[in-house]
């Protein structure tokens, strides 16, 4: 995952900040205990508001505690512990970590993703032995994604499928104990969650990836041609209201699956991130509203 | 029956005000406008059911007066506008949920209408392809200007947007970032301050 999912920090109630970070801290710890510390590095926000979602959906009783880390030596913080489904979520956030190290290496020959991949390997392993189901799907919509990028597909929802259902199977968490309808609701979230992520990164990396000369949607479907210097910000100017368009849209379809939803706690967390901090984001990476880098980390 | 005061989200024994103004709120939140060309359609509409079931009950309970009519039941798709028999079973396909029989009874066809367009506009959006969507609706607002039914699926596609906008503005979200606005006019207060002899932030 990307790590564009964040809180609206400034509109988060002190207590929902202290347990955005304690969810924040659960994963981390989570990582730490089953499968030591090299793989703590891939910890990112998105797989935190995973765990604070299908928690809101599956309530289950926090065990809070207050504990010292490596990363925070002095000062204690709080911590949520012993969750099946932070556990899950950070499953899921490795799983997706070791893919795209081994993407980048595969593509790029990047040493550092290469030798990073090696060394989650082994976790990569256990963690695919436990969901092997799950495992497969993902890597099966990967490979969708990597041949569609091979055949250089020019329709930004072609080309967000693969990764929009993606995110549709990691949202079915326990969906075995669950009606058709809960599992839909989380089915289409997920869907446009994925479809999101893989919109606002698409242009995001848009200038990086006409410089490497790597695939993006928007270069075939909106027919950017090789110029001068400026040219991609005029290109990014001009297709800027189709892409928010389309990113507001998916936000909506979140927001609407989420009223649906019957969750039992953290609203106030989830609320603030699926109005806002969304929202937020979309109009940072877009360019809109007046400030330009908003506060990166939580 | 769950409890209705739970499905309102209201506390037991609100007073009748209270209880129409959660009422109000939640049609407004699950009006099957909202849910259109979404596959969630049915359960807003459960949902909506769930709520009208409760607010019915507590107004009976509060007074003798019956409340005629409810919201929801108006609401029965938009069939029935197709010229020929064709395109009537693609929208029931549609509106039952049945996309990929739709989506090939299309693909079937050579006919290239604006209905064509708009049809295959309401498949893509119930696919989660908005932009294609948006593509072909638009498509079909060209070729057919003065229809009713497609310009008005187009303006939704754009209201939607806003809606979602307005929730994120009434719950205290602000596109011009507030600290950024803080550090501005201290920064211009400080200007000024200085420009007529005195200082306000001392370090500059």
């Amino acid at each position: 995952m990307f790590g564009y999912i964040l809180p609206e920090k400034p509109e988060l109630k002190i207590k929902e900040y202290d347990l955005y970070r304690a969810y924040y801290c659960g994963v981390c710890k989570s990582i730490a205990k089953r499968y030591g510390q090299v793989p703590r590095l891939t910890l990112n926000y998105d797989s935190t508001f995973l765990a604070i979602l299908l928690a809101s959906v599956w309530e289950e009783k926090r065990d809070i505690r207050i504990e010292r880390c490596i990363a925070h030596p002095v000062k204690k913080k709080i911590v949520v512990r012993n969750s099946e489904i932070i556990d899950y979520a950070s499953d899921m956030n490795i799983i997706l970590a070791y893919y795209k190290l081994e993407d980048d290496w595969r593509d790029e020959r990047s040493l550092i993703s290469g030798a990073a991949s090696l060394f989650l390997r082994n976790t990569y392993k256990k963690i695919r032995k436990k969901y092997q189901e799950k495992c497969d799907i993902i890597l099966r919509r990967l490979n969708e994604l990597a041949a569609l990028e091979k055949e250089k597909c020019n329709s930004m929802d072609r080309a967000a499928e693969p990764f929009a259902k993606l995110m549709e199977e990691i949202m079915l968490y326990r969906n075995d104990r669950m009606d058709e309808k809960h599992a839909n609701i989380l089915k289409w979230m997920g869907y446009n969650i994925g479809k999101w992520i893989y919109i606002i990164d698409a242009y995001n990396d848009l200038e990086d990836d006409i410089r490497n000369n790597s695939y993006n949607p928007f270069i075939y479907q909106y027919n950017y041609t090789e110029g001068a210097k400026g040219d991609v910000l005029s290109f990014k100017n001009k297709i800027r209201d189709r892409v928010e368009f389309n990113l507001v849209y998916a936000l909506n379809q979140i927001a609407k699956s989420y009223e649906l939803m019957e969750t039992r706690c953290n609203r106030g967390i989830l609320e603030n991130i699926i109005y806002m901090g969304m929202l937020r984001k979309t109009e940072q990476i877009l360019g809109i509203g007046s400030c330009k880098e908003v506060e990166k980390s939580v | 029956m769950r409890n209705p005061y739970e499905v309102l989200g209201i506390k037991e024994g609100a007073s009748e005000e209270e209880i129409k103004k959660a009422y109000r709120e939640l049609v407004k939140k699950y009006h099957p406008d909202q849910y259109h060309d979404n596959p969630l359609s049915e359960l807003a509409e459960e949902k909506l059911r769930e709520i009208n079931e409760a607010y019915d009950y507590l107004m009976k309970n509060q007074s003798a007066g019956n409340r005629s009519g409810s919201w929801g039941q108006s609401y029965g798709g938009n069939g029935g506008y197709g010229t020929n028999e064709f395109y009537n079973q693609v929208r029931r396909h549609i509106q039952t949920g049945n996309i990929s029989a739709a989506e090939s009874m299309l693909n079937s066809t050579n006919d290239r209408s604006a209905q064509w367009y708009y049809l295959r506009g309401l498949i893509f959006l119930r696919k989660g392809w908005y932009d294609e969507a948006y593509n072909s609706i638009q498509m079909a607002v060209n070729m057919d200007p003065t229809n009713f039914e497609y310009r008005n699926a187009l303006n939704n596609m754009s209201m939607r947007n806003a809606t979602y906008r307005e929730t994120a503005y009434g719950s205290g979200y602000n596109r011009n970032d507030d600290l950024c606005a803080i550090c501005q006019f201290l920064w211009c207060a400080d200007c000024c301050c200085e420009c007529t002899g005195g200082d306000l932030i001392g370090c500059c």
